[in-house]
Formats: C-alpha cells, sequence, structure tokens
C-alpha cells in the first residue's frame, strides 16, 4: 500500500529505504494507524530521519493525498461526489434518513436530485457551524453521518490538539526553515568543524594504564604499582587563509565570519591570515593587510601535519594569477607568479583544501577558480562542502 | 484490529509534561513496533523530560545514559573491574573470589537495562557527543537486545526489550545506518499556546497578565538579532520562578524599562547586553 507515496518520496530525493517501508507496512497491519493525521505522522518518523527533509515529506505529502481529503471541494464536485454516494445509501434508506435529519418516509418521497440538494444544505449547514466539517464528504462517502473520524478511539493528550487535518498541517509547511536548500548557518557550521581534531595525549597523568600496570606489577613480583596515562586531548594545528579583500568576496562576508567564529572557538591552535585575491609572497596577520606581514616562505618551517585552509572565492582576472607581476597592488614586487606560491603551499601541506563560498555550479565558468581547484581540493562552503571538507583533511594520505 | 483501549500500555503524558498530540502517536507507534525512537530539537524542547515523562506515565524504572565524547561502547554495556582484581589478588581480604571473574564484571546503562526484571526506559542522551562507530555498534546491540562479556564468555540477553529513547542535540544528521534503525522525530520549538500551557502545568497558580506579559517578552527576547544561546524552555520557567519568588516584582516592571533577571534567560555576556540594548 501507498507504494506510489513512497516512490514520490525517493523521487523528490528523501532518502527513504525499502525496509523502513516494510515498516510502514508492518504498523498498518497492525492497526496502529486509525486515520490520515495517523498516518502523516507515523510515516514521517518512520521514513524521514532527518528535519531537512520535513519540508519536502510536506510538499509530496500534500500533493499526494490532496484528493483524499478534499480541501477546497466546488458545489459541482461535491454534488458529484454525493450522487456516487446514493447508490450506495439507498441501500440502507433508515441510516440515510437520520444522516440528514429525516424521517424514512420523508425521504422516500424524495427524487434522487431533491435529495443531493437537500445534502448539499445540510453540508453547508455543518460547514458553517464547524469548521473543516466538509472534511469527511472526501472520505468517499463511507462515514456520512460526518463525524470527523480522524482520531478513532481518541487518543487523550494534556496538550494542545491540532484542529486541522494532515493535508492542512502539511500545506503550512511548518518545516521550510529546516529544508536542506537553505543556507548554512552559524550553529551547522560548529557542528561541521567538530570532526576536525588531532587526539594526543595531554594534561595530567589520571587515566590508569592497565597494561602497562600489570607488567609493571609482574616485574615487581606481584607488588602492584599503578601507571597513569595522560587523557587524550585535541592537539591539532590549523592555519585559515581568508580572502577578505574586494568586492567580490563582499557577499559572503557573513558566512566567512560565522567559519571564523567557529574555527576559534574550535581549534586551541589556530592562526588566521589575510590575503586579497589570490597569495604572493607574503600574507598578513591583520585583517586590514598593512602591518603584520608573513612570508610565505616560512611556512616550510611548520608541522606538515598543520592544517591549512584557504577560503576565497578564486575568482579574479588570469594574469593575476599566471603573471609573475600580476599582483594588483602598487608596491608588491613579485618575482613569481601566483600559481607558484600555491602550488608550494599544497607541497608543504599535505592537508590543505580550499573553501568556495561560491555555489559550485559556477565554478567552471572562471578559468582561476579551475587553476586553483587542480592545485587544491576544492570544496563550497555549505555544510556538505564543509563537511567534505574536514573528511578530506582528517584523511590519513 | 487493535485499537487503543486493549493495547496494553499507551502513553499519554505525564503530570509535569505537556505532550504534542503527533509526539504522542510517535511514541506509542515505537513502542509498538520496538523500535528505539530518535528525538532531534534544539536545546530546551523537553527532549530529556519525554524520557522521565513516559517512565512516569507507564510506571517503568528509567535508566539514564549519558554519553561522553571519550566514552567507548563497552563502558555502557559492562565495566571489567582489573584494578580491583588485582589488588585482590595481591591482598586475599576481600572475601570475593579472585578467580571467578564474573565478580568483577559491573554491568553498565545498556547492561543495567537489559539485566533488568522489569521493562523500563532506557534514555540515551546526547548521543552525537560520540563518534559514528560508538553509534553504529550501539544499534547493533540494541537491535539484537543481546551482548557478549568477553572475559568470561558470557551472552546477556535483555529480559525485557526496553523502551529506548535516544536524543541528539547536533544540527547535522546521524550515520545512515543508525538512523535507519530508529524512528525519527524533531521536536519544534513550543509556539505561544503550546508555552502557555507549559507554563500552566508547571506555575498553577500565575495570574494570566502575567504569564502573557512573561511569554510576549520572552518570545520577543528569543527574536532578538545576534543572540548566541537563545533562552529555552527552562530558562523560561527558571525565570518565571525568579520574578516569583522576588517580593518587589510587579507586572508594571515588564513593560517598562529594564528586564528582571537578565541572567536567568541568557548565559553569556554579550548575550545580555544584546538583550537588554534592542
Amino acid at each position: 500500500m501507498f507504494i506510489h507515496f513512497f516512490y514520490s518520496l525517493r523521487d523528490k530525493g528523501i532518502p527513504v529505504t525499502p525496509t523502513s517501508f516494510l515498516r510502514l507496512q508492518k504498523a498498518l497491519g497492525m492497526g496502529l494507524i486509525g486515520s490520515l493525521d495517523d498516518f502523516y505522522s507515523v510515516t514521517r518518523s518512520l521514513l524521514v530521519k532527518s528535519e531537512r527533509y520535513f519540508d519536502i515529506y510536506d510538499q509530496a505529502f500534500a500533493v499526494a493525498f490532496r484528493g483524499m481529503a478534499d480541501v477546497e471541494a466546488t458545489d459541482v464536485e461535491l454534488a458529484e461526489a454525493v450522487k456516487a454516494m446514493l447508490s450506495e445509501w439507498l441501500k440502507d434508506p433508515g441510516a440515510m434518513a437520520e444522516a440528514l435529519g429525516l424521517t424514512e418516509s420523508q425521504v422516500r418521497k424524495m427524487t434522487p436530485d431533491e435529495l443531493v440538494a437537500h445534502f448539499l444544505k445540510r453540508l453547508k449547514e455543518q460547514t458553517e457551524a464547524h469548521h473543516g466539517g466538509n472534511k469527511w464528504i472526501g472520505t468517499h462517502g463511507t462515514s456520512p453521518t460526518g463525524h470527523s473520524g480522524t482520531h478513532p478511539g481518541g487518543m487523550r493528550v494534556g496538550g494542545e490538539s491540532r484542529n486541522k487535518s494532515a493535508i492542512k498541517v502539511a500545506m503550512e509547511r511548518r518545516y521550510r526553515d529546516y529544508s536542506q536548500s537553505g543556507p548554512i548557518t552559524a550553529s551547522q557550521m560548529g557542528e561541521a568543524l567538530k570532526r576536525l581534531k588531532n587526539l594526543k595525549p595531554a594534561g595530567p597523568k589520571d587515566i590508569v594504564n592497565i597494561d602497562e600496570t600489570i607488567r609493571q606489577t609482574m616485574r615487581n613480583a606481584g607488588e602492584i604499582e599503578i601507571i597513569f596515562d595522560r587523557r587524550l586531548a585535541d592537539r591539532l594545528k590549523v592555519k585559515l587563509l581568508i580572502d577578505n579583500g574586494g568586492w567580490s568576496m563582499e557577499p559572503y562576508v557573513e558566512i566567512v565570519q560565522a567559519l571564523f567564529h567557529y574555527a576559534q572557538f574550535q581549534f586551541k591552535e589556530l592562526e588566521i591570515y589575510y590575503f586579497h585575491n589570490t597569495i604572493y609572497s607574503r600574507i598578513w596577520h591583520d585583517p586590514e593587510r598593512y602591518q603584520k606581514v608573513v612570508r610565505v616562505e616560512e611556512f616550510s618551517r611548520l608541522d606538515p601535519e598543520t592544517r591549512l585552509i584557504i577560503v576565497g572565492d578564486a575568482s579574479m582576472a588570469p594574469y593575476e594569477l599566471a603573471d609573475p607581476h600580476g599582483a594588483i597592488y602598487v608596491g608588491q614586487n613579485e618575482s613569481k607568479p601566483s600559481l607558484h606560491y600555491l602550488k608550494y603551499l599544497a607541497g608543504v601541506f599535505r592537508h590543505a583544501v580550499w573553501l568556495n563560498p561560491q555555489p559550485q555550479d559556477y565554478w567552471y565558468h572562471t578559468w582561476t577558480v579551475r587553476q586553483i581547484a587542480a592545485i587544491f581540493p576544492m570544496f563550497e562552503l555549505s555544510l556538505d562542502g564543509l563537511e567534505k571538507a574536514v573528511l578530506r583533511l582528517m584523511s590519513k594520505n | 484490529m487493535m485499537t487503543p483501549e486493549n493495547r496494553t500500555a499507551k502513553f499519554s503524558g505525564a503530570a509535569h509534561y505537556v505532550l504534542d498530540e503527533e509526539l504522542a502517536k510517535i511514541v506509542n507507534i515505537s513502542m509498538a513496533l520496538e523500535m528505539p525512537l530518535l528525538l532531534k530539537g534544539e536545546p530546551g524542547t523537553g527532549k530529556t523530560m519525554l524520557a522521565h515523562a513516559i517512565a512516569e506515565s507507564l510506571h517503568m524504572p528509567l535508566i539514564i545514559l549519558n554519553v561522553k565524547s571519550s566514552m567507548k561502547l563497552v563502558d555502557a554495556l559492562y565495566q571489567y573491574d582489573t584494578l580491583t582484581r588485582l589488588n585482590d589478588s595481591r591482598f586475599a581480604d576481600s572475601g570475593r573470589n579472585v578467580s571467578n571473574i564474573e565478580e568483577y564484571i559491573k554491568m553498565g546503562k545498556i547492561g543495567q537495562a537489559f539485566a533488568a526484571e522489569k521493562k523500563v526506559v532506557l534514555l540515551i542522551d546526547e548521543i552525537d557527543k560520540a563518534d559514528t562507530d560508538f553509534q553504529d555498534d550501539m544499534l547493533d546491540i540494541l537491535d539484537q537486545m543481546q551482548f557478549d562479556i568477553m572475559e568470561i564468555d558470557r551472552t546477556v540477553k535483555a529480559k525485557n526489550r526496553p523502551v529506548i529513547i535516544i536524543t541528539s542535540n547536533a544540527k547535522k544528521d546521524l550515520s545512515d545506518p543508525f538512523l535507519g534503525r530508529c524512528n525519527f522525530h524533531h521536536i519544534a520549538f513550543p509556539d505561544r499556546d503550546m508555552m502557555r500551557k507549559i507554563i500552566q502545568v508547571h506555575f498553577p497558580d500565575l495570574n494570566k497578565d502575567l504569564a502573557s506579559a512573561c511569554l510576549e517578552l520572552f518570545y520577543r527576547l528569543r527574536d532578538v538579532r545576534g543572540v548566541e544561546k537563545k533562552p529555552a524552555t527552562r530558562e523560561l520557567i527558571n525565570w518565571v520562578r525568579a520574578l516569583q519568588a522576588d517580593p518587589d516584582f510587579n507586572i508594571k516592571q515588564l513593560k517598562s524599562s529594564g528586564i528582571p533577571f537578565l541572567g536567568v534567560l541568557f548565559k553569556k555576556s554579550t548575550d545580555i547586553y544584546l538583550a537588554s540594548h534592542h
């Protein structure tokens, strides 16, 4: 059952699995799902495993089940529906009379058209009396007495009860904020960076090393000697190089700031440098790129296990990258092209990545981006890209 | 067909917990399918409280495993106390039989949940702190409902399948195999109506005007731009408690200039600054 719905979720990109689908069948088989509202919540909890997909789920659900619960039925549609039900009803005139608030003899006197008209009139009254009251007509008339039928057995809960159908809830798209296409937020960035660590023993010796204790005790001929070790702590060295110049980086200031903030928070040994567009022989410690000059060649003295993260859009004029005199500032006399220094940095640090805040689709239109991507593994500065970059930085080789 | 009446245990909220209808359904279906329920949501949405509430309403003992980043899975299952054994073998005065390793095995939280005579609620709090291997291996064990104690070559089987609630604060997803074995729910931050009920549950005697004024201010403060740690339900409850405890406080203070006890709502000095100058 609901196999089309399942595939529509899959088509929209929610990673639903056959196992979870079978689990849904099990739940249906056990009679645990009594209404469309139940179905909405339960199916979501079984099939959709991240709030990032909740929005897509809501959309798919609204499309798939809209016809079921008849959100905005026109009069013509209603009349058709009623006619379709009439033949069913006429098998049991007693129940129908009760449903319409008439006596059985009154019903017998009415023509089918009169019946339909009377029914629609009743329906209108009901709609006015309680909102959403027309919902039951869409359930193909199996429940003409108009019980809302949304909660058979009625679950008693202390909290709020949404007097809305699952469709309406789905159509509200409450989870739009969480959908994957949204921009990366600061805390997501912190989460992604958390994975980046290099555990080394540090701090006081307060963990018992069992193996060493036993060995030492044996050497002492049974006289117990307890050996302590240091705890593992994160000792990862990170160099963050940020392109903070030029208009091209302007739109990404906020996201880079967030990265910057979380990087500071996350790494004990973090140093931040600044450059404009690309890297020549010098980079700067101060964001104004004026006072504290650092020669790029000096980086070769650093621990090669240091992680190098470069942030920039890598977009510039081709000569800035390839020409030995490409630097756009007067007085910045260079003898080698920027490409040389980039290759040099990539050679010094085994673990280096370039984060590009531009969407990946745009990269390959720009020559300089292609050039730089050939030197450094380049990742999008998005949650996905950041995760891949972290994975790359943590890889052993 | 199973109706709610003949199902034995069904969760419908507890004394100090206001249950969302949708969440109730998901809790019940997870218990019926005997699957762990993974709860995500920002801090203060009552993820941990839910497990307490389930335990209370179904009269089951609650066992809490607080996951730490340095934790190994075996720590959650059992501990083999080698040091005590070593000590006992040297000074044989403890009354324990040193050659019987079983005397030195202590159950961890998952082990306790398995060994319990009665069905329990097992809360695995903040699973995102542990690494991926821990998470996947743990789910293996919760799937099979058994684990081996290697030192004594014994298999511990769960006497009763516990009701398992797992919480995660992380914005990022857990691994796919992990997610595949859980039911999932994301608890959104309570809206005003829900929050009003929560406040009512905690402060039944609270004056309506005061409650409205507090909520109004609370949601406005949550929207202050640039605040790093937004106040959550816990902070709101503590704040109302603080206001009630202050004999000099009256409702007009909320509407006029300074907000009293900002430090209860905000925990960072920059946030307090932003909130008081918004």
